[in-house]
């Protein structure tokens, strides 16, 4: 019974291994490509929006509510400026504070944006990334 | 300082709660592993007590801390070694293959962080969120801000947050740091398990018990993920394997502490908590026990009933249920039915799970009739207590499941494997 026991574990074991080789070895490297780090698109936007609260606006709805897809890029978008700013309180949506940032999937939407929201540019940081004020 | 107040605190706890002397290697090893998780989960928590009460603590918190481990290891000096027991001796191929299951978990982990280098979503999105707020800013309420989107999930205990923002201060703010510390935890997942099992019912049954772990496809993944849920399955497999083998009430008492640590880490961890204490209860009837426990675990209730009661916005379960969605989803039999066939999925996951909870699940099928033990009866209830959590709760319930099924298998995994090696154990000795 103990040797049997110890089979069924080690075999367990064993299919566990293969998985873990299979997924991080073979098929992540085929289908999930590298994320580069959040920072490397955000980090800018410090020295422009560095304490205090400020405002984000996108071409994308991020999900803020209850029953709303939470696993959306426009969710991605907002939370990755989030977590790049901190400690600065980015207020989803909101055009009013001081300084927005500007975070755009289609960089070509920037001006419309800017015009349907009462903005006007303080620093463009990346394509589609820019920090404005209500004009 | 920081490091030296982590170790001398974390010994401190270990020598205060466990009065005896180690009696040989693994009894040293298993209690070093205590040591280094209580010393950190000590680190963090008197670091968010100190934030709390006086603002961003200076050298001061980590002088306090390391003289206070200090003067535990003086006053407690282990006097009586720790009576020895009979173990069996593991074969060495064992060892080999333990070793080997150790580097392909260890290679999947770099190889994970490599592909994901700020973590899993709920890293960034939550806690290296929240240590960077720490890190970044005097002022405690911007990490806590209700301005921000509920999915920073304000509300959650910050017992790895803390660790970072620390770490962040002493090594400066790189991706290696929060890296490191899951690194950290996930070891320490690992060696509480083996050497656990191991000073009870040997090195074999403690090495097959570290497979378990280490082998489980998720477990690497999750530890590399930068998230709470490696964290909060070491202080709750550190409870649950001081509360099985304890021979004095102040081991209770640092069972309690462990899982007091537990509720700082993840608010899950008051669910496991509570699950321990009334599990204790109910099956040894030991209420001098329970109170030593519940007064290990005091401290960090408290500081968690202070974040709490006194700053934290309320939880999104909170915030978006209604009493009338909580009746109508508690009398949606469709619910039900559904988290039930979710549930009975999620057993023969095996991109995750490989067959290890299938194998679980059968072998509690076969021992059905026996009296449960403390820690399986722990497990039921927590195991039965999210029934209605989920199925209560205001989100779409495929949602919620899918993206937090898997951590909370992972939560109670090692102590899943501390409740069921002892039965293995026992059953195979008498065959």
């Amino acid at each position: 019974m103990n040797r049997r026991v110890t089979a069924l574990m080690v075999a367990l074991a064993a299919i566990g291994m293969l998985r873990i080789l299979w997924l991080h070895f073979v098929s992540e490297p085929r289908n999930e490509p590298r994320r580069a780090p959040i920072d490397v698109r955000y980090a800018a936007l410090r020295a422009v929006v560095s304490s205090g609260e400020a405002g984000y606006v996108s071409d994308l709805p991020a999900a803020v509510h209850l029953g709303e897809d939470a696993a959306t890029l426009g969710t991605r978008m907002y939370l990755h400026v989030q977590f790049a700013v901190a400690p600065v309180v980015l207020r989803y949506d909101d055009a009013r504070p001081p300084l927005v940032v500007v975070n755009l999937h289609d960089p070509s939407r920037l001006p419309d944006l800017m015009e349907q929201r009462g903005l006007e540019l303080v620093a463009q940081i990346a394509a589609g990334l820019a920090v404005a004020r209500p004009r | 300082m920081s490091i030296l107040a982590l170790l001398l605190s974390g010994a401190g706890l270990v020598a205060a709660g466990m009065r005896d002397r180690a009696s040989d290697g693994i009894e040293r090893g298993f209690r070093a592993a205590l040591a280094i998780a209580l010393g950190t989960g000590a680190w963090a928590a008197s670091y968010a007590a100190w934030r709390m009460a006086f603002g961003t603590p200076g050298a001061a918190k980590d002088v306090v801390l390391a003289l206070a481990g200090a003067a535990a290891l003086a006053v407690f000096r282990r006097r009586l070694p720790a009576p020895a027991q009979g173990r069996e001796p593991a074969p060495r191929w064992l060892y080999a293959l333990f070793a080997a299951a150790c580097v392909v978990a260890a290679a999947a982990f770099v190889e994970h962080t490599m592909r994901f280098p700020d973590g899993g979503w709920d890293a960034w999105m939550i806690w290296n969120l929240r240590a960077r707020f720490l890190a970044r800013a005097a002022d405690l309420h911007s990490a806590i801000s209700p301005a921000m989107a509920f999915l920073a999930h304000q509300d959650y205990p910050w017992l790895l947050p803390g660790a970072v923002a620390q770490a962040f201060s002493t090594f400066g703010e790189s991706r290696m740091v929060p890296a490191a510390i899951a690194a950290l935890f996930g070891a320490l997942a690992v060696a509480v398990v083996t050497l656990g099992v191991a000073r009870v019912h040997g090195a074999r049954w403690g090495l097959l018990g570290g497979l378990a772990v280490v082998t489980l496809p998720c477990f690497a993944t999750f530890a590399s993920n930068q998230q709470a849920d490696v964290p909060l399955a070491v202080y709750f497999a550190i409870a649950a394997a001081l509360m099985t083998s304890a021979r004095s009430r102040t081991e209770l008492a640092l069972a309690g502490f462990s899982a007091g640590l537990g509720m700082w880490t993840k608010n899950e961890g008051v669910l496991y908590a509570a699950c321990l204490g009334i599990a204790w209860i109910w099956r040894t009837r030991d209420l001098r026990g329970a109170l030593a426990f519940a007064a290990g675990a005091l401290p960090c209730a408290a500081l968690l009933a202070w974040f709490k009661l006194g700053l934290a916005p309320p939880n999104d379960l909170a915030a978006f249920s209604t009493r009338a969605t909580i009746l109508e989803n508690a009398l949606d039999w469709r619910r039900w039915a559904e988290l039930l066939v979710l549930t009975a999925r999620r057993v023969v996951y095996f991109q995750d799970f490989g067959f290890w909870v299938l194998a679980g699940v059968l072998l509690l099928w076969f021992m059905r009739k026996r009296p449960f033990s403390v820690l399986g009866t722990a497990l039921f209830l927590a195991c039965a207590a999210y029934g209605p959590i989920y199925a209560l709760q205001p989100h779409r319930l495929d949602w919620i499941f899918r993206t937090s099924a898997d951590r909370i298998l992972t939560q109670l995994w090692p102590v899943a494997v501390l409740a069921t090696m002892p039965a293995l154990a026992r059953t195979t000795a008498r065959t």
